[in-house]
């Protein structure tokens, strides 16, 4: 579906499932429409969805959607893989004291600890969004034992480097703010250190993975 | 190298702006950039500037800066009753600055930002292409903080021998109680109920004292209606968001990227400029319009300025 929200916006919905096959039907769409459609000022992929924004001086919706609609319909059908790029390895000390929902999360799930961890950092997660916060980015899938839904109210403050998890996605809070995921763990902040990587890390698409690292570490790099 | 000025005073909040992030948004990026485009497009076509050449955007005034260059100036935005040496320098205008000199912007009466713009540009560092300050963002230092007292100011421009210069007074923006905004329905405003349909067109909206450059916080009205679980969905300029408590909100240039609340569509992106000088308490009602005649108004702009929107 082709919606037009703003003088020079398209928002394109899939009807596909929101995890790791859905963002690469969007980024194999959003590639081909940079192709077709020169002169796109910005794509946003997240999820299911696509924003294209063009410039207000050239910008024909009839002509939009003629070129979309048939792209869409093609990335719909094709057989679509990521594209081929570095695991990001993230650090995580999985600890009750830094995840205050770590157990919360095993006893609904009837896990221990060490078995929501081990579950959680066995995975190699797709980038299905960023945004929310910048350097903030929507990991899935999650496995189904460790599915959990989001707190029934948000935390007003969530310590930045938290780990948290919400429905069948993970991800980890770049900076201190509000926040509603259940908290299993925490990266040390020298993760965040540099601004630059901070906000630049994640692309949709992206690979990622949990790494345990012990309390002994975190401390360390906690300083 | 000495500073051409130094900010003395940066009043309740200073920041650099130019048009904002052309690129960083696919990353998550808010797009930044000067909240009344109009004012600061104006301050720069005065000096002769590129449409993009960052100058300070000035929250309700309270700005002081010490000259120590000849240079000139150009004052837009809210009327914050500026002097240099005391003497009243005008708004809407170039002013002319001799070493030494020291400017003031007193606090505005009506309106909420005013623009300074400086021959041929503040000279400032720039991530993604941009030098605008967001501050939510968390950007690298010193992109992630208001400006403080003891900043010094560098521009681009010599002291030129123009002439004072303008802005026609039919082109000057007055100071509004009550403002309408143009309005595309889009996003998820189907799922609404035609109920909240018209309360969201009908109602005598106020804004609210908790908005900032990321949104503007609208009260007089619950909308009840919409979808409950989404996911998030890429925003664009000027989307209106229904947050939990049912309270519409406009996001502004600091926006997020992606929202998870429901969206009823979009305020024409031109009429941004009345909300970025609107009050807490100025009386807002949308008025229906749709893309093509948005985008007419903002081609419109864009050819009278010679910019592109970002």
């Amino acid at each position: 579906m082709i919606e037009f929200p703003g003088p020079r916006s398209a928002l394109v919905s899939l009807p596909v499932t929101p995890n790791q096959d859905g963002i690469a039907r969007v980024l194999s769409l959003e590639r081909a429409a940079l192709e077709a459609l020169p002169g796109l000022c910005a794509t946003i992929p997240a999820f299911n969805r696509l924003l294209i924004e063009g410039a207000a001086k050239d910008w024909d919706p009839e002509h939009v959607e003629a070129v979309m609609g048939p792209l869409l319909e093609r990335c719909l059908h094709e057989t679509v893989s990521l594209i081929d790029g570095p695991t990001i390895s993230i650090p995580v000390c999985y600890d009750p004291d830094l995840g205050p929902d770590l157990s919360e999360v095993a006893r609904v799930n009837e896990l221990t600890n060490e078995e929501v961890a081990r579950l959680h950092s066995g995975t190699v997660y797709t980038v299905l969004a960023t945004g929310f916060a910048p350097g903030f980015a929507y990991l899935g899938d999650l496995d189904d034992q460790l599915a959990v839904p989001r707190r029934p109210s948000p935390r007003s403050r969530v310590e930045a480097g938290s780990v948290g998890l919400a429905d069948r996605r993970t991800g980890v809070y770049p900076s201190a703010g509000p926040g509603g995921w259940q908290l299993i763990g925490r990266v040390p902040p020298s993760f965040f250190s540099d601004a630059q990587t901070r906000l630049t890390r994640f692309e949709p698409g992206g690979r990622v993975e949990f790494r345990p690292i012990a309390r002994h570490e975190y401390e360390a790099e906690a300083g | 190298m000495s500073a051409h000025a130094t900010l003395l005073s940066p009043g309740p909040l200073c920041t650099i702006q130019d048009l904002g992030r052309r690129q960083g948004r696919r990353e998550g990026l808010a797009p930044g950039g000067a909240l009344d485009q109009r004012a600061f497009l104006w301050a720069n076509r005065l000096l002769e500037n590129a449409p993009d050449a960052p100058a300070l955007e000035v929250t309700l005034g309270g700005l002081k800066i010490a000259f120590e260059s000849e240079t000139v100036i150009a004052l837009t935005g809210a009327d914050c009753e500026a002097t240099v040496e005391g003497r009243g320098a005008g708004n809407w205008r170039t002013v002319r600055i001799q070493p030494g000199q020291t400017l003031r912007l007193g606090y505005s009466s009506s309106g909420l930002r005013a623009y300074v713009g400086f021959s041929g540009g503040l000279a400032a560092p720039e991530f993604f292409g941009s030098a605008s300050i967001v501050i939510r963002d968390g950007l690298p230092s010193p992109l992630d903080r208001a400006l403080e007292s003891g900043q010094p100011l560098f521009w681009v421009g010599g002291s030129r021998s123009s002439p004072p210069r303008s802005v026609p007074i039919q082109y000057r923006a007055g100071p509004a109680d009550s403002i309408e905004l143009p309005f595309i329905s889009g996003y998820e405003w189907e799922q609404f109920t035609v109920e909240d349909h018209v309360r969201f067109m009908s109602t005598t909206w106020v804004v609210g004292e908790a908005s900032d450059r990321v949104a503007t916080r609208l009260a007089g009205a619950n909308l009840e209606s919409g979808p409950k679980e989404l996911d998030s969905v890429p925003l664009i300029d000027g989307t209106v968001q229904v947050p939990g408590d049912g309270a519409p909100l406009v996001f502004m240039r600091d926006r997020p990227t992606i929202g998870g609340y429901p969206k009823l569509g979009s305020v024409d992106p031109v009429a941004l400029d009345l909300l970025a000088q609107a009050r807490p308490g100025t009386v807002v009602q949308f008025v229906a319009t749709d893309p093509a005649a948005a985008r007419a108004r903002l081609r419109r702009r864009e050819t009278f300025f010679g910019f592109e929107s970002i």
